[in-house]
């Protein structure tokens, strides 16, 4: 996407602005790219009964900003707008064209689901299903990450993380879009306890991993404004505003609080 | 130019031997049209089939389905394991059938379909009900389209399934029509005998059966209704269970079973 040519060469990606690229004397070649990087960055993470997700609220276009607040996390399958029915959460970041594309399928056929199987759409099988959508498009792709989240069978906080093209995971923590490698190095030490040992518990190779356990909701709250107010300075990209949906056994929970918009 | 109303009533294809004629629309009745009464013949006709069928019985419990249906040995030169009336859908649901087998053939490569699908696309099991409304989805083919296309199917299916499962509800058991309705029951009987049989499991049965005691119900209510003398080679039985899903008898598990149906 970035063009040699483009005087935004060394900024973020801008498609639009791609011009004819001159080969040699009069030979011009025209391209047209469909998809566009419309920056910002999500994360999501898991408690034993219950899952975040977030996402900064700034939509870019190269170094403009379209809009200061456009949602990145959505409920999923709710009927009636209050979010009492809905259960599951899906943040998508890259292309927001495609990410509202996809948001639009899957809310819809988890509801067909509810009226042809009568019963919500448990995570699990949404997650599959979100894998299969993803593929189904293989070679065209929504250009986006995608995070699912919600509570499993047993009521644990549940997690899934994917690839354009619909190869998922479940995990604990998962951050995605600009800042994802801002993030995730943070979400490691300090949600998986990465690097951190017990001290004085051995030498060398003795020496005992701190285990991971799971986070009380609090502290996660925390971590998902520590972590983005550190991408907010850092990375140009991520800003304006923070939302974050929370899945407990209640039902899911909005939480916004503002983000520096420089 | 018309045809004569006894006829026309009972929506019998008519063709004439003019071919102007064939341009009138009540000449040509197809399958989905309702007669003045407001009945459709062809689907009334196709319960009839049914009840020409061989009978299957469902009997469910707390802890499984049973099914179990008649083979009709019609010559002993017939190999009786080649008559297939109970068939696999899924590993957690299975079907037996009366009436004319190949058009359960349809139904049950469709459920099949269906059922591998859902487990692709959502990675759980497909519910029993949701099994039983794909098969009538199916079964309601035989109209014409919305917008007045040709139909694949010229006639309703001549076969009614008792379609068995094990879902997150426990066992199931559905009666599935060639009308597209189906329901749920704790017992049923389709096929030449079902009137006899369903009366005996209306007395027989009750919510705290055992699966043995489903097993030796449906056999001996089957033996009530069966024209031959029941063998273990004339019957076949089938359970749907958590543990060990959908599973037809053997052999040796048939005999079991049949010594242990009161003789009388």
């Amino acid at each position: 996407m970035l063009n040699a040519n483009s005087p935004l060469a060394s900024g973020p990606s801008y498609s639009f602005a791609t011009p004819p690229n001159q080969t040699s004397t009069n030979i011009k070649q025209h391209s047209f790219n469909p998809y566009t990087d419309n920056g910002g960055s999500t994360l999501g993470i898991t408690g034993d009964d219950f899952a975040i997700l977030a996402g900064d609220t700034r939509s870019t276009s190269g170094y403009n900003i379209n809009t200061r607040y456009a949602p990145k996390v959505f409920k999923i399958g709710e009927d009636d707008g209050t979010g009492e029915s809905a259960h599951i959460v899906l943040s998508v970041v890259g292309f927001a064209a495609d990410g509202n594309a996809l948001k639009e399928r899957l809310n819809a056929i988890v509801k067909m689901y509810r009226y042809q199987h009568g019963k919500p759409m448990s995570v699990k099988a949404c997650a599959q299903r979100l894998s299969t959508i993803l593929y189904g498009k293989r070679f065209f792709p929504y250009y986006v990450h995608a995070i699912l989240g919600g509570l499993d069978e047993e009521g644990k906080g549940a997690l899934y993380s994917y690839d354009p093209v619909g190869s998922y995971e479940r995990e604990q923590c998962r951050a995605a879009g600009a800042a994802a490698s801002l993030i995730m190095p943070f979400l490691d030490n300090q949600v998986n306890f990465k690097n951190q040992y017990i001290p004085g518990s051995g030498e060398g190779h003795a020496l005992e991993a701190r285990k991971a356990t799971p986070l009380p909701r609090a502290e996660v709250e925390q971590l998902v404004r520590d972590a983005f107010t550190s991408a907010v300075e850092r990375h140009i990209e991520v800003g304006d505003g923070l939302q974050m949906l929370v899945v407990t056994k209640n039902g899911i929970e909005e939480i916004y609080d503002p983000l520096k918009k420089d | 130019m018309f045809i004569a109303r006894s006829e026309y009533d009972r929506g019998i294809k008519y063709v004439s031997s003019f071919p102007e004629s064939r341009l009138s629309s009540t000449s040509n009745t197809p399958p989905s049209t309702f007669s003045p009464e407001g009945r459709l013949f062809q689907v009334e006709y196709s319960l009839e089939a049914i009840k020409l069928g061989s009978t299957a019985i469902g009997v469910a419990t707390g802890s499984g389905v049973i099914l179990g249906v008649e083979k009709r040995v019609t010559s002993t030169l017939l190999e009786t394991s080649s008559v297939e009336k109970i068939v696999e859908i899924d590993r957690h649901i299975g079907c037996a059938m009366s009436g004319l087998q190949a058009d359960a053939r349809s139904m049950v490569e469709h459920a099949r379909v269906e059922s591998q699908n859902h487990a692709f696309h959502y990675n759980e099991p497909l519910r029993v009900e949701s099994c039983t409304q794909s098969i009538c989805d199916l079964a309601i083919r035989f109209g014409e389209g919305a917008e007045g296309e040709e139909s694949i199917m010229s006639r309703p299916f001549g076969v009614a399934l008792l379609v068995a499962g094990i879902d997150e509800d426990g066992p199931q058991l559905y009666h599935a029509e060639p009308s597209g309705t189906f329901y749920r029951y704790d017992a049923k009987a389709i096929g030449s005998g079902s009137e006899g049989a369903q009366a005996e499991l209306q007395n027989e049965f009750h919510k705290s059966l055992t699966l043995q005691e489903a097993e030796t119900l449906v056999l001996k209510t089957l033996k009530q209704v069966m024209e031959e003398k029941l063998d273990s080679k004339n019957v076949q039985l089938a359970s749907v269970t958590k543990e060990k899903g959908f599973r037809i008898y053997s052999d040796g598990e048939m005999a079991e079973v049949v010594g242990r149906v009161p003789t009388n």
